[in-house]
């Protein structure tokens, strides 16, 4: 189960945080859960989901090439 | 919940559609620089308080889906209560979701009945906003600071009144502010616009029936676009295409993605991409992901209301600090008009074996961007223009490729001789579209266009340019047999010389198609090739009446219908 942690930034901060999963820029707050045994800052539970069921499959396997 | 039938849903996404249209209408009416009014280098959208795009028109596809970015996360950083009636937000931040930093977006809310209903937005590329570069697109920036003036969200209209701190600060940092305060009114005064129309719509409809509307016409697109998807079979595409230096190094860049279709949902994932480059060609998030949305609308139904909801199905992995997804402070003004054509093509090439019926060779894919600007010896005043030029597009199964035709990230309109001549110190010896240059095939690739324009009687001129598919193994690829589409160049000829050579040549650039500052002067000549198209099938097989009609109108040269379509005259 994750949780949503928003982002504190200074004004002088002007570096965006991307997504784990997506590498979309976050603007506000982060949804950390952990996947595999590890802890990912994502951008939605979306991209969690992405990454449970893609991201994680391709580095444990090829992929299948159709082309 | 109100029943709504599919005539009344017609009927409000049309009003969504015609909204954006009108906003469009007042910015080329309005705007004072060319690239608006002729270009048309600019986009209208509509959102919901959620930051849904809910309505869109036929402008630029890179700007429409940056756009969905960039709303976002205006309105995730300030906070949706921070908005007021009459507010007008300014963003041009490439890390924050925009293409790339010429693109300056402005938001305004949308109240109804003192709630916020949702925003109206207008995304441009201003043709000057400072940086190293005159134009601001700085072939051989290495970070974004020599690209321009940087603006994160800010309220530069509150309440309907001008923040003149924020206006004096941006007047300060572009080389012409004129143009700037003329454009970005332009784009404020068609939020107006639109704001009008929407409420005018909320009016009559309800907002209640409005919004559920919308919602529903997202939900249609959702599942239209997972229809679409599931039609093609399951499994994973991939390709691999090259950029043929980043404008800092001369060396190939490379891009590969995998396109993997599960069920009703497509992931696209760019991982494998080279890392970013110093260059300015590398892609942000919102250029990426554009192109992937650009492909994908190419490839299905192009009745699809486009919306948020047909986005949905779609995935997208672009691994930070690669050229598929740049990060601070890495430049990446041409990753818009350079990199994001490739990446459209990269994914229709990797589905092409699953799609041979919708897909198209590769086109030219260069803006080829030219810049230049100076002080008008007739009138005393510096000006500087950004133009981009027409490339030849790809052959499809059933059809040759268009001809002179802007980029697919832009949909924008070529600029004519006449422009050049009565804004610029710049006499147009000769445009014309380029024998030969459509790759040849059963459909041929369309032809990129050459335009030789010489600096007028007193001027002095500083040009930049940005380009590809000027060299090597990189120009556009056919498909099924057929033949790479020609060569893009720029090249320059001196006052009192006779050939044209390039600035490689000539002044020692690192790459010839990418360079920035180049003074020209009276007499000298400067020209733009444009790339063609790639060709679809073996030529060998082009129907021969087609081929007699290309010789006839000097599209294709004796040689090459002899040599490349097997032609002997009847």
């Amino acid at each position: 189960m994750g949780r949503w942690e928003p982002i504190v930034t200074q004004v002088w901060d002007t570096v965006v945080t991307p997504c784990d999963c997506c590498g979309q820029v976050v603007a506000s707050r982060l949804w950390v859960a952990e996947v595999d045994g590890e802890e990912h800052r994502f951008c939605s539970t979306r991209c969690e989901e992405l990454y449970a069921t893609y991201v994680v499959p391709q580095r444990q396997g090829p992929v299948t090439d159709g082309a | 919940m109100t029943q709504i039938d599919p005539v009344q849903l017609t009927i409000i996404n049309n009003s969504f559609v015609n909204i954006c249209r009108e906003m469009g209408i007042t910015m080329t009416r309005t705007a004072f620089s060319p690239i608006f009014n002729e270009g048309l280098d600019f986009s209208c959208v509509l959102f919901d308080r959620n930051g849904n795009m809910i309505g869109q028109a036929e402008f630029c596809p890179a700007q429409l889906a940056a756009s969905l970015f960039i709303v976002r996360w205006t309105v995730e950083e300030l906070g949706v209560d921070s908005f007021e009636p009459g507010d007008v937000v300014l963003h041009n931040d490439p890390y924050r979701g925009g293409a790339h930093i010429p693109e300056h977006s402005v938001i305004r809310p949308v109240f109804h009945d003192g709630e916020l209903w949702g925003f109206v937005a207008n995304v441009g590329h201003l043709a000057e906003i400072g940086g190293k570069a005159v134009g601001s697109f700085a072939a051989d920036a290495t970070e974004v600071f020599q690209e321009g003036l940087r603006i994160p969200p800010v309220k530069i209209v509150s309440r309907d009144e001008n923040n003149m701190d924020l206006w004096r600060l941006i007047m300060a940092n572009h080389r012409t502010p004129r143009n700037t305060w003329g454009d970005l009114n332009a784009q404020i005064g068609s939020l107006r616009v639109a704001e009008r129309r929407v409420i005018e719509l909320l009016d009559r409809y309800g907002a209640e029936f409005v919004t559920q509307a919308a919602e529903e016409l997202m939900d249609y697109s959702e599942r239209w676009m997972r229809s679409e998807i599931s039609a093609i079979p399951d499994g994973s595409y991939e390709f691999t295409d090259w950029m043929e230096d980043d404008g800092v190094v001369d060396e190939p860049v490379r891009f590969h993605v995998t396109v993997t279709i599960d069920g009703d949902r497509m992931i696209v994932d760019w991982t494998g991409s080279a890392p970013q480059v110093r260059g300015p060609i590398n892609a942000t998030y919102g250029v990426t992901a554009g192109a992937v949305y650009n492909a994908v609308f190419h490839l299905t139904d192009s009745a699809i209301p486009k919306n948020s909801g047909a986005y949905r199905p779609i995935y997208i992995i672009a691994p930070p600090g690669t050229v598929a997804n740049v990060v601070y402070p890495g430049p990446s003004v041409g990753g818009n008009t350079e990199t994001h054509p490739k990446l459209v093509d990269m994914v229709t090439g990797a589905l092409a074996p699953v799609m041979r019926e919708k897909v198209a060779a590769a086109e030219g894919a260069s803006a080829c961007n030219f810049l230049f600007g100076g002080v008008h010896p007739k009138t005393g005043e510096f000006y500087a223009n950004y133009h981009l030029e027409g490339c030849g597009w790809g052959a499809k199964d059933y059809d040759d490729g268009n001809d002179c035709t802007i980029v697919v990230n832009g949909n924008c309109r070529n600029t004519p001789v006449e422009i050049f001549e009565t804004r610029y110190p710049l006499e147009t010896v000769e445009y014309s579209l380029i024998q030969d240059s459509g790759g040849a095939g059963r459909h041929r690739g369309g032809l990129g266009t050459r335009r030789i324009m010489r600096i007028g009687p007193g001027a002095e001129v500083t040009a930049s340019a940005l380009f590809d598919r000027t060299k090597g193994e990189f120009r556009a690829w056919g498909l099924e047999g057929g033949q790479p589409g020609g060569y893009g160049a720029i090249r320059v000829k001196r006052a009192g010389e006779t050939e044209f050579r390039t600035f490689q040549e000539v002044y020692g650039t690192v790459s010839a198609s990418k360079f920035t500052n180049i003074v020209l002067r009276e007499g000298d000549e400067v020209m733009l090739d444009a790339p063609g198209g790639g060709g679809f099938g073996d030529p060998l097989e082009r129907d021969r009446d087609a081929v007699a009609r290309d010789l006839e109108e000097g599209i294709v040269s004796a040689g090459a219908a002899r040599e490349l379509y097997g032609w002997a005259a009847r």
